[in-house]
């Protein structure tokens, strides 16, 4: 792990904060990823597994891992099932038919 | 029964209220409003009433369904106003067959008076002893005159001076005044009708008779799984609280930061609920304390300062904003000292924060200074002339220092969500007959929403119609007595909403379809807006300040671009 230009931010809220204190990782955390990758891969490479994670906010926009695109520089929060009230939709989290 | 207390005459009357029937919460108390008060009363005229409404399920021990629901004109929007508070009184009231109590009239002489509620009927007592009390000591003196067990609701300083961003302190289960009937300043109508406190004592209450009590058992069983199935309301909120809503919104770019500056603070995760756990657990503290008898999500906390002695408790997300973010405060021990300053004095969090961000845009303190603007606020609780200033709410504030950028609707402070990061939120500041008040558009169900794909919370498409159906669904639901936050598992478990509709129906024999129960949501967003109408709140003030239309909010960069006309669209039905 390293802040270089190829690196992006990742900071982890709730539960994943829980997650990244045991893993002894700093919230943020910065991790070189060289070039873009999707959320799913990030998510495998951290070894997140996906039912964990309900959406990403990449630089402030909410979006789930497997439409998500991440490019060096980006700023990424994992949030896990949980986030309360209408916010899941007034954000954007949720899909409503 | 409804009783009927003049504070003129010291009186009490019994009232069936046979054309109340149907109605409880928020649909009751707004329909005593509108049916009793002149819209052109003054809010702290004799003219003016107090409404304290139990709601359809209070007293049948319902899953979260513990809420009761206060009305009147309010002095702070010049509008209808209800505000909906958790803590033990709900309950009480419904297991005494108690549906209202309407205060009524103005005291002939300057005294105290607590209201006694009990199962041999309501009386008016002077009790000299605990004017000008803060709310902690007064509910301290009355547990010692009326038992520990007894529901207070009180009002403090705030109450007694009549400033216009009083609240209503609620006990909770273990008698600590830390719930808030906070909005709209309903403290000071209490205040001008010389009521101090209303006492709730239900032993030797009669059992409550239900029309089928298997089906209400069967239908609260489902609410039951459902919140204990969802994430949300079983695992998130009992660990976090609201308060897990500071890093998300700050992330999402929509927590208002240094008097709507910027939607991102720097401080967040100091605030946060993430934060606010970890101290819970370090001091001793709580999280996933349930306020109400009968909640199962358990959002509330106790919160203890650095030596291990309660600060506060009900350290809400809102009240971490306003007080923190809002402030640029990141102290959360400062944060807690100033919910407690408010809870003791009696004034809404939402409004003190944001009168207090005014006041340091004004030059009055410096943001991030969580001394200074502790200091501020002990001059609420002193009535001194700048105390009563801030007391009066962030939109006299702004008058008053002269200042451009007020975030209040119709008089009433805007809550933590910024409405240029997130629009369908102030689509609902904009247009509810409540001024701007987050939990207007609370309850949200997929299975009664009609709008189509995602809502992008930056852009403006479809925000008006989502503002549309999630105030509906907030009016039924305010109405049930449920706490809002079973809306987070109605969301995603239809189950739980059939289960909302058959205790309803079976508490009292009906047969009514969730389409008439939201049927007598829109009824009551229609009356209430008319009520506003004669009280000579123009439409045109369905509207946002400009300055959210022009100033750009980092880091999105986004204003707030709604136009008018669609907003008018919202009451479309
Ligand atoms: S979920 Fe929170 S606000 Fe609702 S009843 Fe429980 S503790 Fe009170």
């Amino acid at each position: 792990m390293s802040t270089g230009k190829q690196a992006i931010e990742i900071r982890f809220f709730m539960f994943l904060a829980e997650l990244c204190k045991e893993r002894g990782w700093t919230s943020p955390m910065s991790l070189e990823i060289g070039q873009d990758i999707t959320g799913d891969e990030l998510l495998a490479r951290l070894d997140i597994p996906a039912e964990r994670v309900e959406v990403l906010l990449v630089n402030g926009k909410a979006v789930w891992p497997s439409a998500a695109l991440i490019q060096p520089g980006d700023r990424v929060a994992l949030l896990p099932p949980g986030t309360p009230g209408p916010y899941r939709v007034l954000l954007g989290f949720k899909k409503l038919n | 029964m409804f009783y009927r207390v003049n504070m003129g005459t010291l009186t009490v009357t019994k009232e069936a209220g046979d054309q109340y029937q149907g109605l409880g919460g928020r649909a009751l108390s707004s329909k005593l409003v509108e049916t009793e008060v002149d819209p052109t009363a003054h809010p702290l005229g004799e003219k003016n009433k107090l409404i304290f409404a139990t709601s359809l399920l209070s007293g049948t021990g319902a899953p979260n369904g513990g809420r009761m629901s206060l009305g009147a004109k309010s002095p702070l929007t010049e509008g209808i106003k209800e505000s909906n508070v958790g803590g033990a009184m709900g309950m009480k009231l419904g297991r005494l067959g108690v549906r209202g109590i309407i205060f009524e009239g103005l005291p002939q002489k300057d005294s105290c008076y607590v209201v006694k509620v009990s199962a041999d009927g309501v009386v008016v007592e002077e009790m000299p002893q605990i004017k000008g009390l803060d709310i902690y000591a007064a509910v301290a003196k009355m547990q010692e005159k009326y038992g520990e067990k007894v529901a207070i609701a009180c009002i403090g300083t705030a109450g007694e001076n009549k400033m216009a961003a009083a609240c209503v302190g609620f006990t909770d289960m273990e008698g600590a005044p830390t719930r808030q009937a906070g909005r709209g300043g309903l403290g000071a109508v209490m205040g001008s009708k010389g009521i101090k406190a209303v006492v709730v004592d239900d032993s030797g209450a009669e059992k409550l008779v239900f029309a089928d009590e298997a089906a209400y058992r069967a239908g609260a069983k489902k609410l039951a799984n459902a919140l204990m199935a969802h994430p949300v309301t079983s695992q998130a909120l009992p660990a976090y609280g609201t308060d897990v809503l500071v890093n998300i919104l700050s992330e999402a770019g929509g927590l208002p930061t240094r008097s709507f500056s910027s939607g991102r603070f720097e401080g967040a995760n100091d605030i946060g609920g993430e934060t606010m756990a970890a101290v819970n657990k370090e001091r001793g503290g709580k999280s996933g304390h349930g306020c109400s008898p009968g909640c199962m999500i358990r959002c509330s906390n106790i919160y203890k300062d650095k030596k291990g002695a309660v600060l506060t408790g009900g350290f809400e997300y809102e009240s971490v904003w306003s007080l923190g973010a809002n402030l640029g405060i990141n102290d959360l021990d400062d944060v807690a000292m100033m919910n407690r300053l408010c809870d003791d004095y009696g004034v809404d969090t939402i409004d003190m924060g944001v009168a207090l961000g005014i006041a340091m845009e004004a030059g009055l303190a410096k943001f991030g200074d969580g001394k200074a603007a502790i200091a501020l606020l002990q001059e609420v609780g002193k009535a001194s002339p700048l105390g009563r200033i801030l007391g009066a709410g962030a939109a006299i504030t702004g008058k008053v220092f002269g200042m451009r950028r007020v975030a209040a609707v119709k008089g009433q402070a805007i809550p933590a969500y910024d409405p240029r990061a997130v629009k369908g939120q102030g689509v609902t500041y904009a247009t509810s007959p409540m001024g701007a008040d987050h939990t207007a558009g609370y309850a949200v169900a997929t299975n009664i929403l009609s709008v189509g794909g995602k809502v992008d919370p930056l852009g403006a498409e479809g925000q008006v119609d989502l503002s549309r159906n999630l105030q509906i669904a907030t009016a039924f639901v305010d109405s049930t007595g449920l706490c809002l936050f079973v809306a987070f598992a109605i969301l995603d478990i239809a189950e739980g909403l059939e289960g909302i509709v058959e205790m309803c129906n079976a508490r009292y024999g009906w047969n009514k379809s969730v389409d008439e129960y939201l049927e007598m949501g829109k009824q009551l967003l229609r009356e209430e807006r008319l009520f506003n109408k004669k009280a000579g709140i123009a439409e045109g003030s369905d509207d946002l300040p400009d300055f959210f239309r022009t100033e750009k909010l980092p880091p999105h960069n986004t204003v707030f671009d709604i136009p008018k006309e669609e907003l008018n669209k919202v009451f479309n039905f």
